[in-house]
């Protein structure tokens, strides 16, 4: 028999239990509310558009969807081999004293606001890259190269200095290798310039194969989007590459697979939705993105893919224009249908990374031995 | 005031000051505000004998390039009179002259002159034509890099750089800097087009007098303000770009405009006050007053506080120019 002032207790825990169980439910229906609330009147502006019966409207939109996945595109492109190779290396190969060092350093990343990215990116890299195009381009081939030069070097090495520079520390030691070979790109290219028959990489581009460059360009917009979703999907993809059951890959290396061939024919055969899923949420964000594509991009509605051309994305449109947008006016609905076309995209593809990764957590239950 | 013309209560409390043994500190510090507050409405009831107590709705129905400059008028005339309640409507020139007609509202601010229709229409309705107030100026700058040898250019050659239609008559589009002279050796390319964004009245400006209502090319960088459009042109040499006036920095230099083969002038105010610069406009305001009526208060002050020196003031904080003083002279309202 217990006490009564047990069954009390209990009665008042469960009384609790129950609150915070409500309060929680109560949350997240307000939560889904608001959002479908933000839907309903998304669509409610925008049907006055039937009744001015502007044909131009989607005209006018489709240079800024264009502009908006060439963003997206080029962000993800910088930021996709980057994200998922850290993601790989620090889930499998680092040393586990540097991953938690790691892991605060890029949600640190994260924290820093798109605004001050855009700034940064629009009113200093971007013209700092303007005068030193040559230079950036060859960075942008030059550093994948030379880590490979790098990972060549070191396989030749023996084995007492493979020691010394062990693998799981690589992301330190390789720093001053980078360093270096940023300051040989710089020290070299003014002298590969001046082969060129014009003295100048634009002046050859432009004469060569009529290729402009404008300031404000793709190439930045990608960096610096880039540079703002790489934490996010880093830490996702980490995330599913770490979870991977350790009985996997302690198998595959018991019957004599390399710690490379473990990666590749397991872990990431198991853990790929979770990394498709991590691409996703980085796309989303990439889409959804306003301040860094305003300030970087020179907001061209332009149909252009080459990276050296700005683009419009709706984000930065809406930005721009509505504040200055009469109410009740064209303009102002037709902003409010790329705010619709925004909403919904982000949308499914948020709910589309979810279903997948719900889906990965039940399969590692699975191969963990709880069905 | 109070509305009887006796003293606000205030005043009593602060006069205690006079004796600084019985009021204490904290008093004292709370009293300032007080007496500060009762300067300012004393300093701002002076000029006019309609001071006493200005209340009402002032309403204003028209361009949305001015809406900005008609907000920050009335905000500064709402500082003075609080009782007065704004109720403006930006929805574009073309919105004022109906709305004067329809007697939804009395004043119309617009960016540009009224047509013949629409003065007639309103004379035709009423009896007396509208009073008609010029307010401000507008005025563009095409500005280059600090370092850009390019001194003028002409109206058409501007068309032929920043419009895909060519309206107003251009041969050629014009794309590179080496189209103004084959032996110009820098900038070097294609210029670099920067300007406003499409719900600004300085784009909306650009494109009447500019393009002579055209299209705009596609690859324009487009900036939600003049300083940022400025900002971008200092840094790139080889950029062109187009802002309001008022934005001027040491970074760029603005470029001469000439109509036709006439002889290029510089943007400065002297030339824009006198209408000589092409990329000008006067930015009027319309007001519907019966011949024999007086103003109503609101609107009187309204349209004192814009044709003073702080109202002018204001417009050129708000980006434009403002009037000579012979224009403002001219315009003072008499005492009916």
């Amino acid at each position: 028999m217990t006490p009564p002032s047990d069954t009390l207790n209990q009665r008042l825990r469960l009384a609790r239990d129950r609150l915070a169980t409500g309060l929680i439910t109560a949350g997240g229906i307000g939560v889904l509310l608001a959002v479908l609330a933000i839907a309903v009147f998304l669509l409610w502006e925008t049907l006055p558009l039937l009744r001015l019966g502007d044909t131009l409207a989607l005209a006018k939109l489709t240079p800024l969807a264009w502009g908006t996945l060439k963003a997206a595109f080029y962000a993800l492109l910088f930021a996709v081999p980057l994200a998922l190779g850290a993601a790989m290396y620090s889930a499998l190969f680092m040393s586990t004293r540097l991953r938690h060092r790691l892991k605060p350093t890029l949600e640190m990343m994260e924290a820093i606001p798109g605004v001050v990215v855009g700034f940064i990116a629009g009113l200093i890299i971007a013209p700092w890259v303007e005068r030193h195009l040559a230079g950036t381009l060859l960075l942008v081939i030059g550093l994948p190269l030379s880590a490979l030069v790098a990972g060549t070097i070191w396989h030749h090495l023996g084995t007492r200095l493979q020691r010394t520079l062990p693998l799981s520390w690589a992301g330190l030691w390789l720093v001053p290798w980078f360093v270096l070979m940023i300051a040989l790109a710089f020290w070299v290219t003014p002298l590969l310039e001046q082969q060129l028959p014009e003295d100048d990489l634009r002046r050859f581009l432009d004469k060569q194969w009529g290729i402009d460059y404008a300031t404000r360009n793709a190439m930045i917009v990608g960096v610096a989007m880039g540079f703002a979703v790489i934490p996010s999907i880093y830490a996702l993809a980490e995330d599913a590459l770490a979870d991977v059951p350790k009985s996997l890959l302690e198998g595959a290396q018991a019957l004599g697979a390399t710690r490379w061939q473990a990666l590749w024919k397991v872990a990431l055969p198991t853990a790929g939705p979770g990394l498709f899923s991590a691409v996703m949420i980085g796309a989303g964000r990439a889409v959804g993105e306003t301040m860094i594509v305003l300030m970087a991009s020179g907001n061209t509605a332009l149909f252009s893919a080459s990276p050296f051309e700005g683009m419009r994305s709706i984000s930065a449109a809406i930005a721009i224009e509505l504040p200055e947008a009469a109410p009740g006016g064209l303009t102002y609905h037709l902003l409010i249908l790329a705010a619709l076309a925004l909403f919904v995209f982000t949308f499914l593809v948020n709910t589309l990374a979810e279903a997948v990764r719900q889906r990965l957590r039940r399969r590692y239950r699975r191969l963990e031995g709880h069905p | 005031m109070n509305e009887d013309g006796s003293l606000p209560i205030y005043y009593n409390i602060c006069s205690a000051m006079g004796n600084p043994f019985k009021v204490q500190a904290t008093q004292h510090r709370t009293c300032v505000p007080f007496i500060r507050l009762l300067l300012v409405a004393l300093l701002a009831s002076s000029p006019g004998a309609w001071a006493s107590n200005i209340s009402g709705t002032l309403g204003a129905v028209g361009s949305d390039t001015m809406a900005g400059l008609m907000l920050r008028w009335g905000e500064a005339l709402v500082t003075r009179h609080p009782d007065v309640r704004l109720q403006f409507q930006a929805s574009g020139s073309a919105s004022a002259p109906p709305a004067l007609l329809a007697g939804t509202t009395r004043l119309g601010p617009m960016s540009r002159r009224m047509t013949a229709e629409e003065y007639q229409a309103f004379e035709k309705r009423y009896g007396y034509p509208p009073l008609e107030v010029k307010v401000a100026l507008d005025a563009l700058v095409v500005v280059v890099h600090r370092h850009n040898p390019l001194r003028q250019l002409s109206l058409a050659q501007l068309d032929a750089i920043f419009s895909t239609t060519r309206e107003c008559g251009a041969q050629a589009p014009l794309r590179r800097w080496q189209a103004f002279s084959a032996t110009l050796d820098w900038p070097y390319g294609k210029i670099a087009l920067h300007g406003r964004n499409l719900a600004s009245g300085t784009y909306g400006l650009f494109r009447q007098q500019v393009l002579c209502g055209g299209e705009f090319r596609r690859d324009i960088s487009e900036y939600p303000g003049s300083s940022a459009v400025i900002a971008a042109v200092g840094e790139s040499p080889g950029a062109m770009g187009y802002a309001a006036y008022n934005h001027l920095t040491p970074m760029v230099h603005p470029l001469g405009v000439a109509e036709q083969e006439t002889q290029a002038i510089l943007p400065t105010e002297e030339a824009i006050q006198s209408g000589r610069y092409p990329l000008s406009r006067f930015l009027y305001l319309y007001v519907n007053l019966p011949p024999d009526e007086p103003l109503p208060a609101a609107e009187r002050a309204f349209i004192e506080l814009i044709l003073s020196d702080e109202g002018q003031r204001i417009a050129r904080a708000a980006g434009f120019v403002p009037l000579s003083p012979p224009t403002l002279k001219a315009q003072e309202l008499t005492g009916d």
